[in-house]
């Protein structure tokens, strides 16, 4: 569904991709870890059009995105919650929760699938009125993922949905992405949080200093040493 | 010195507030979609106003029937603003787009030479000195009794600049460009990435910004009577003053802030004298913003992050 083919992307002279490749099924939860600085966020950003690639080539159902515009590949079905929640601070919960399904033309059906996200997170079912702005960063996290899943997206790209959460809200955020699976939409996981996402994918890939050095299945990746000493914490 | 001459200056400051405002709108607009102040937007008024000049010479509307006056302002205004916001768009496209990453202090001192240039068609357009605009409408005092005074002139202005206000503000809240151009000040990144296409987005704002601006130019010179090459500085420095004290960004500020200084500007020239308005203008922003400093209607904390 999703083919990167050793892409290089950066700053200015910075080059924060040196040459990634990596492939999702239809369907499929794949995991990125990596320290900080790695390039994860960058490698989504690449993804949706919002940094520029500067070689290599992103193919999504077969066909080529690279140098689309981020609006023209959202259109195309790639949904990307990006890292810091980044929820409109002041429109309402049910504005944000609108402008995640605006590439849509089906009002009505729209309308089910905000009732639908308010179903998977109540709380922002009771504060519509309220200004995103407000809401505690757990809530904006839930708004974040509900604003993404609103616009039906087949990949969604989910950058660091955990990050300086309380657990029971991880433990909350990460039920629902363990369950888009199930509704076919394939997703691909950014966590510094190694150990829970390589529980939840299928697949998962290491990214270092903008190179992928390692991949493999959730569980073989959770049980390499390399993985375990870098990322799990357990030295 | 009577209560009647303190309510006709309120009148005055009425009507003179929602021209100002109206200017002000464009600088809010396109400050609070992308960060700019747009210092060409005064001279992009002056344009409106040479090509409202144009039209009305070309019309013959000096010496047109009522009816046909009427119709003749309506086509003015559409004309001028229709005028203004595609000239504004260009210029967004040509000179601002290309600086969207770049240091804010590059596309602001484009915008000081696109001023400039303005400046330069217009003198080409009008010539040198201050070119009169013919009275278009009757002089007759539409209140009842000797006292206040409340023109046809005053009316236009107000049956111009409300509607537009309110369209403005239902555009803004309920529509969904509205939607999105609200999403666009808040995070662009974030509004493309829920497949909003932000350059076209800055495109509607700079024409929407643009085309009240022409509107204004048509009212100005009807309502002022007289235009000039030069005129777009100092109408443009006062509506950036009325953004500035509502709060710019805000366009209900906008609103405010263009009602405060033209209640300001009549009120002092009635009581202080006319010499000092500009003074008295200016000493009352920087007391307001000394408190203030978001302006009247701004935003005063960051939000939660």
């Amino acid at each position: 569904m999703l083919e990167v083919e050793n892409i290089e992307a950066g700053y200015g002279p910075i080059r924060a991709l040196d040459g990634v490749s990596l492939h999702v099924a239809a369907g499929e939860l794949v995991a990125i870890i990596g320290a900080n600085g790695a390039g994860k966020t960058t490698l989504l950003m690449a993804i949706s059009g919002v940094v520029p690639i500067r070689s290599g080539q992103v193919r999504f159902e077969g066909r080529p995105v690279t140098g689309l515009a981020p609006h023209e590949i959202v259109r195309l079905g790639i949904g990307h919650s990006p890292e810091g929640r980044r929820i409109f601070p002041r429109l309402s919960v049910r504005e944000n929760l609108e402008l995640g399904g605006f590439t849509r033309s089906d009002r009505a059906e729209m309308r089910r699938d905000i009732d639908e996200v308010c179903g998977l997170f109540p709380v922002l079912g009771s504060r519509m009125g309220q200004m995103g702005g407000t809401l505690s960063g757990g809530e904006q996290q839930m708004l974040a993922l509900g604003r993404a899943l609103v616009g039906r997206p087949r990949l969604l790209l989910l950058d660091e949905p955990s990050l300086g959460l309380a657990p029971l809200v991880v433990a909350k955020i990460f039920e629902v992405i363990a369950g888009l699976s199930a509704r076919g939409i394939a997703v691909v996981l950014v966590e510094q949080n190694a150990r829970a996402a390589l529980k939840l994918a299928s697949r998962g890939y290491v990214l270092e200093t903008g190179r992928i050095t390692l991949s493999g299945s959730g569980t073989e990746l959770a049980h390499d040493h390399r993985v375990r000493d870098a990322y799990l914490g357990e030295g | 010195m009577s209560v009647q001459f303190f309510l006709q200056q309120c009148l005055i400051g009425l009507t003179n507030g929602a021209l100002v405002a109206l200017v002000a709108l464009g600088y809010t607009m396109v400050y609070g979609i992308i960060g700019l102040i747009n210092f060409a937007h005064g001279d992009l008024i002056m344009l409106g106003a040479c090509l409202a000049l144009s039209l009305v010479t070309a019309l013959g509307l000096a010496t047109a029937g009522p009816t046909a006056t009427w119709l003749g302002i309506a086509l003015l205004i559409v004309a001028c603003g229709l005028f203004c916001g595609t000239l504004n768009v260009c210029v967004d496209r040509i000179v601002y787009k290309p600086l969207r990453n770049a240091p804010k202090l590059a596309p602001l001192v484009s915008a000081i030479g696109v001023s400039f240039i303005f400046m330069n068609i217009g003198l080409f357009w009008i010539g040198p000195s201050d070119r009169s605009f013919p009275e278009l409408l009757p002089s007759t005092n539409l209140l009842p009794g000797e006292g206040l005074q409340f023109t046809w002139k005053d009316l236009l202005v107000l049956v111009v600049v409300v509607p537009l206000m309110l369209g403005l503000s239902l555009l803004v809240k309920t529509t969904r460009l509205g939607r999105a151009m609200r999403a666009v000040s808040q995070d662009p990144t974030a509004a493309a990435l829920v497949g909003v296409d932000v350059d076209r987005v800055i495109a509607a704002t700079f024409f929407i910004g643009g085309a009240l601006g022409g509107a204004a130019s048509v009212i100005y010179g009807l309502y002022i009577n007289t235009i000039g090459f030069q005129m777009g500085f100092q109408n443009g420095l006062y509506a950036f003053t009325a953004a500035v004290l509502g709060g710019i960004g805000s366009i209900p500020g906008a609103v405010v802030g263009g009602l405060v200084i033209g209640f300001v500007r009549s009120l002092s020239s009635a009581y202080v004298g006319e010499r000092w308005t500009g003074a008295i203008v200016f000493a009352i922003l920087i007391v307001i913003l000394v408190f203030r400093p978001e302006g009247l209607l701004g935003r005063r904390t960051k939000e939660k992050v």
